[in-house]
């Protein structure tokens, strides 16, 4: 079966510095997979890349076949996006919001309906979605975000930083939802994370990011395996050489 | 209209509408402003009026006691003042009264000098407390009456040294009628009237102008740099709608709130005016605007619509482009503040001067700024000279193209995500 995200050779320059470097890569439908790494590694360089937001320097990426930069509309159509810092609009209840971010990808009111009560469902917020989002707190924030996100049963979607600065409760809220809904839904998960503990919880593979190069690839339990590792994290350290 | 497009301005207009900064500063306070301004302005002038007009009361200090005095006082009492004689020192006396009284001290030897053709000296104390409007208007009634009493006294000597003489020609030989031709019909106007119902007209309109500008690019500069501060952008660029469908949805959204609030501003600004062209009408006889040809043509309205329609769209583009390329607000609000400049600078030129009496280098630099046109075109609702600005829709047309592709440009590429333009000088240089 063909890769349901297909990179090749991207690269992607800032002033002549090479945020994302060389990067291949292929992801099968059904996956979660993990881009793991440190800060200012190249991963939301490469998610925003993917959701197309900005367009690689050189190279090529597609999402079911679709070339980020010249089928933009179509891979749009395909994927949503949760950005590492995303907000709401602050004027909107987040009943409101659902509806509006369902109505960009379905036009019948049965439709909207349907995916927003299913935003109702993953939300796990209740009354409080009757309320402004300027009222929630930040994993109230963050629940309804990914709400949007998986509602729409995207092809692809594109996690950055899921459950980063979320108190336990949200954060594990966070997880078992990605979890059980990529399960049920076969939707493919691409997240990206440096919380290792978390990635080794969720995804199927992952791939270490280090200065903007892919340093390594697998499952979780064949990196432990091949880097005679307790967890992903000390993998990690042995892939990059930070140890 | 594109469904995104649709969805988009909806969403826009609600989260506007929902901000109590948009409804409070940009409706609900012009809305409410200018009226209670005509209202105030509408009860301090009645009052004032009613009691500066009201019964006055006159205090007299007589220390001539001759028959010209006699004729004084004679001559107020049948004009309705209150005379009160009062004997004493003037100085001493004028302060015991209430503001705005006015004693009248005619010294001795007044009589005297009138009857031998000389000037009779009369000394006007006039109590002065909280220099208000009633205290002036009272003094300047009893001015008005003292200048009546002595054309009086020269009519009556014209009369009886020349007699059979009309004393009135005597005093002023010329009798001016003034004609007005306006648009090429004259009327029974004098020039100060004309002057001074046009300079009122020609404030009020670019003002309303100014106020609807300031106001769009508020909004649509904030309303770009409000998704980068919310993060809502990277959420915005992911959805199934094109960059140029947001671009157009800010458009939309921004012009229907701006409408909202020009609405607001014009229905409270007419107010006032009717207030105040009420006033000045009073005041010259109840003149009728329209029957004279000042009143404006529905062509003039339609120019003027179109000026401040491209004014609009190509203020918003720029401002637009701006708060996209702002850090956040108050970066947008600050490259805003520099855009003020060319909107402010024809505003107030043009309320103080007449274009063409401009030196040519100041003409030149206002015609090359769009938002002079709709500046130009309220005042020529009144004077029906359209030919400049009718060859600067033209130029209009042309710059809201240019500034709407630039816009769509920065829109289209990856700026609208990384640009971070600060008007931050001290933040560079300390960089450099």
């Amino acid at each position: 079966m063909a890769p349901i995200v297909v990179i090749r050779n991207l690269i992607k320059e800032y002033s002549g510095r090479r945020a994302v470097d060389n990067i291949t890569l292929d992801i099968q439908e059904g996956e979660i997979f993990g881009l793991i790494g440190p800060n200012g590694a190249g991963k939301t360089t490469t998610l925003r890349m993917l959701s197309t937001i900005i367009k690689p320097t050189s190279g090529y990426a597609s999402i079911c076949g679709k070339d980020v930069v010249n089928e933009g509309d179509m891979v749009r159509r395909l994927i949503s996006y949760l950005p590492d810092e995303a907000g709401a609009y602050p004027n909107l209840s987040g009943n409101e919001y659902l509806k509006l971010m369902a109505s960009f990808y379905f036009e019948s009111n049965d439709d909207v309906k349907r995916v927003v009560e299913e935003g109702v469902r993953i939300s796990g917020l209740g009354e409080r979605l009757k309320e402004k989002s300027s009222t929630y707190s930040k994993g109230m924030k963050r629940r309804l975000q990914l709400a949007r996100a998986l509602m729409i049963s995207p092809k692809l979607a594109i996690l950055d930083e899921p459950t980063s600065g979320l108190d336990v409760t949200h954060a594990y809220h966070l997880r078992n939802v990605i979890n059980g809904y990529a399960k049920s839904h076969q939707t493919t998960i691409l997240l990206s994370s440096h919380n290792m503990l978390e990635v080794e919880h969720l995804c199927d593979r992952v791939s270490f990011i280090n200065e903007g190069k892919v340093v390594e690839c697998g499952s979780p339990a064949d990196l432990k395996v091949k880097y005679s590792s307790q967890n992903l994290e000390e993998a990690f350290v042995k892939v990059a050489g930070f140890a | 209209m594109h469904r995104g497009v649709k969805l988009l301005i909806i969403k826009e207009i609600k989260d506007l509408l929902r901000d109590p900064k948009i409804i409070i500063g940009m409706i609900l306070f012009p809305a409410l402003i200018f009226p209670l301004l005509g209202a105030a302005m509408s009860v301090t002038t009645s009052s004032t009026i009613e009691k500066a007009y009201g019964n006055l009361t006159v205090f007299m200090i007589d220390n001539d006691g001759g028959n010209q005095v006699e004729a004084l006082k004679r001559y107020f009492n049948s004009s309705n003042v209150d005379l009160r004689v009062l004997a004493g020192d003037p100085s001493n006396v004028s302060k015991t009264l209430d503001g705005g009284d006015v004693l009248v001290y005619v010294p001795a030897g007044f009589s005297q000098n009138i009857t031998s053709d000389l000037k009779g000296n009369i000394v006007l104390f006039i109590n002065f407390k909280d220099f208000s409007m009633v205290e002036f208007i009272k003094s300047g009634r009893v001015d008005a009456l003292l200048i009546a009493f002595g054309q009086n006294l020269t009519n009556s000597k014209i009369s009886s040294g020349m007699p059979g003489t009309d004393p009135g020609s005597i005093l002023s030989p010329l009798a001016i009628d003034y004609e007005s031709v306006i648009k090429g019909s004259p009327q029974p106007i004098s020039p100060a009237f004309l002057q001074n119902t046009v300079r009122t007209q020609g404030i009020m309109g670019p003002i309303v102008i100014t106020i609807v500008l300031i106001l769009a690019m508020q909004i649509a500069a904030t309303s770009m740099a409000v998704e980068k501060e919310a993060k809502t952008l990277e959420i915005l660029l992911t959805i199934p709608v094109s960059r140029l469908s947001i671009l157009f949805s800010k458009l939309g959204g921004s012009v229907t709130i701006a409408l909202l609030a020009t609405i607001a501003n014009i229905l409270s600004m007419t107010y006032y005016i009717n207030v105040l062209t009420a006033s000045i009408t009073d005041a010259t006889g109840g003149m009728d605007l329209a029957a004279v040809g000042l009143a404006p043509s529905i062509e003039g309205y339609a120019i003027l619509g179109l000026t401040l329609f491209g004014s609009l769209i190509s203020a918003l583009a720029i401002a637009i482009t701006l708060g996209t390329l702002a850090q956040d607000v108050r970066g947008a609000e600050s490259l805003i503040g520099v855009i003020m400049v060319p909107i402010f600078l024809p505003t107030i030129i043009l309320m103080l001067g007449d274009i063409n009496a401009l030196p040519p280098a100041v003409q030149v630099m206002l015609y090359l700024i769009p938002f002079t046109y709709p500046v130009l075109a309220s005042q020529a609702l009144f004077t029906g000279n359209y030919g400049m600005i009718l060859i600067g829709l033209a130029y209009m047309a042309a710059f809201t193209f240019m500034t709407l592709y630039v816009a769509a440009k920065v829109f289209s590429t990856e700026k609208i995500m990384t640009a971070k333009l600060t008007l931050n000088l001290r933040k560079r240089k300390k960089g450099k």
